[in-house]
């Protein structure tokens, strides 16, 4: 085992967060702009603009993480480099305001444009903008996903609210140290060897099923339908689910919904060759260790493959999207991805990210989906404002460059279509979210 | 087994599977207020077919079977 001496301006970066890097690479080359995402709460109120700029550069000040970069060691494993305390770029924050008759459309197509532009430098990776629309407000924060996965988002903004209200420091609680992972190689193969045979199984009858990414001449936006849900509606889909799929199957319940309604669009356009190749990104961190990790990526993936003549039968679909979650989970797929994935930190970005389309010809998947589950931002204000809801706009990676994620806040379930310009018509998003609240049963 | 002993294991290993110390998991609270979701409860079922060797993800239990690790332990019991 190699015993490396503990910096804390450096932070190893895992197999996972290094492919979360090359989404990164990927989806900079074909769009201009990275694997970004951006949490939106909705505020009942108008946002003291001042006041909240004023604590946010406090609160980020903290955290000089959040202006690294990546870089290689000596051992070549690659880290994060923490810039020492002091040498922060000032914090991006900007304001726009909409007239008070505004409707949902025009806030999220403001919002989306915010997620869209690039960040100023590599060191910069997050970002807010506060929104007014009549008497409500939208305060987003605007991530690089290599900085943090959704949940960790999350929790970041609810220990920003945990301060604000006085409740105490609780930053020496959060884990930014990672070994290299230079040991246990022989169970790293392993995994290794068992992530392939799982690959080559997906890549049989490839490439999967995909929908053609329009080519862009300079820049390529992501754009986003929100799909949200009450309360009232939100039981009622949980309460479908669990009698449909099982006693808190959740989740295959809504990636069966998304994959019949997309096989509707692919239907339509009669694309037909290839199977569905689906990557569902999970959460691996238990409840409890939230707001302990809440920086870099705390995940690990499923990979669905959804025969042509399933995705119609919803029944059936369904059924093979349980087998296949089980069958995973108990071969430990999604660790043995986590494990294998610290042997490709070797490889160069722009050579992973050639790597990771191989054994699928040059795609990725069909689509990307994730279902977060409930908030990890747990408070009912923000500041001093109530929030009404919460969103997620995830710039999904190109390829695929159309992806499917749902996630609940305080009992409210909220769904995102984010797709590359110009891959669907509107007419198509719209047909799709009719067909999607049509299943769901609202 | 007893029910008693499956309850026991059952907890054991919800605990290991939210990594939460098992004397803060109730048996009688059900399984989404402990903090269990769709991917921890199909690690929960795996475990409950290795350990038992029964596969439950198809076996047509209803929610109220589900519903707590009570429930659970007393639908296992009967069942192995």
């Amino acid at each position: 085992m190699v015993h490396l001496p503990f910096s804390k301006n450096k932070r190893y970066l895992t197999g996972i967060d290094w492919i979360v890097h090359a989404f990164d690479h990927m989806t900079k080359r074909a769009t201009g702009a990275g694997n970004m995402s951006q949490i939106v709460l909705e505020l009942d109120g108008a946002a003291p603009e001042d006041e909240l700029q004023q604590c946010l550069t406090r609160f980020i000040n903290k955290y000089p993480v959040v202006n690294g970069q990546p870089a290689r060691d000596y051992n070549l494993a690659p880290y994060w480099k923490i810039p020492p305390q002091g040498q922060r770029p000032p914090l991006s924050f900007s304001i726009s305001r909409l007239s008070d008759g505004a409707g949902g459309a025009e806030v999220f197509a403001r919002l989306a444009q915010a997620v869209n532009a690039p960040f100023k430098s590599r060191r910069e990776h997050l970002g807010f903008h506060l929104l007014y629309a009549g008497k409500r407000s939208f305060v987003a924060m605007t991530f690089d996903h290599r900085l943090f996965d959704a949940r960790g988002a999350e929790a970041f903004l609810g220990l920003f609210q945990e301060e604000f209200e006085g409740k105490g420091e609780c930053s020496a609680e959060i884990s930014l140290t990672e070994p290299a992972h230079l040991c246990r190689w022989r169970e790293k193969f392993k995994a290794g060897q068992h992530v392939n045979r799982a690959f080559l199984r997906l890549g049989e009858k490839a490439p999967p099923r995909v929908l053609p990414i329009p080519s862009a001449p300079n820049r390529q936006r992501i754009k986003f339908k929100i799909i949200p849900f009450d309360e009232q509606q939100t039981a009622a889909i949980v309460d479908t689910a669990y009698n449909e799929a099982g006693y808190l199957l959740l989740m295959p319940y809504v990636l069966a919904v998304a994959v019949k309604v997309l096989h509707g669009i692919f239907a339509a356009r009669d694309i037909r060759a290839g199977d569905y190749v689906i990557s569902v990104s999970i959460d691996t961190r238990p409840p409890e260790k939230v707001g302990q990790e809440i920086f870099f990526n705390h995940l690990s993936f499923f990979l669905f493959l959804i025969q042509g003549h399933e995705a119609g039968r919803f029944p059936a679909l369904l059924a093979s999207i349980k087998r296949q979650m089980y069958d995973q989970v108990k071969s430990g797929l999604p660790s043995d991805i986590e494990e294998a994935s610290t042997l490709m930190r070797i490889v160069p970005l722009p050579i992973l990210s050639h790597l990771m389309r191989l054994h699928l010809k040059g795609q990725i998947a069909s689509f990307c989906f994730s279902y977060v589950g409930e908030t990890a931002y747990t408070y009912f204000r923000f500041m001093r404002n109530k929030v009404c809801n919460i969103f997620h706009m995830p710039r999904v990676p190109v390829p695929p460059g159309l992806g499917i994620f749902f996630h609940q806040s305080h009992g409210k379930l909220n769904g995102v279509l984010s797709y590359a310009e110009g891959m669907l018509s509107d007419d198509e998003v719209n047909t799709m979210v009719h067909r999607m609240e049509s299943l769901l049963g609202v | 087994m007893t029910v008693k002993r499956v309850e026991e294991t059952l907890i054991r290993e919800v605990a290991a599977i939210l990594s939460v110390d098992p004397s803060t998991i109730a048996p009688d609270v059900p399984l989404h207020e402990l903090g269990v979701d769709s991917l921890s409860f199909v690690e929960l079922l795996v475990v409950i077919e290795k350990t038992f060797d029964l596969n439950l993800m198809e076996s047509g239990l209803t929610k109220e079977d589900f519903q707590s690790i009570r429930s659970l332990a007393s639908c296992i019991s009967r069942m192995g």
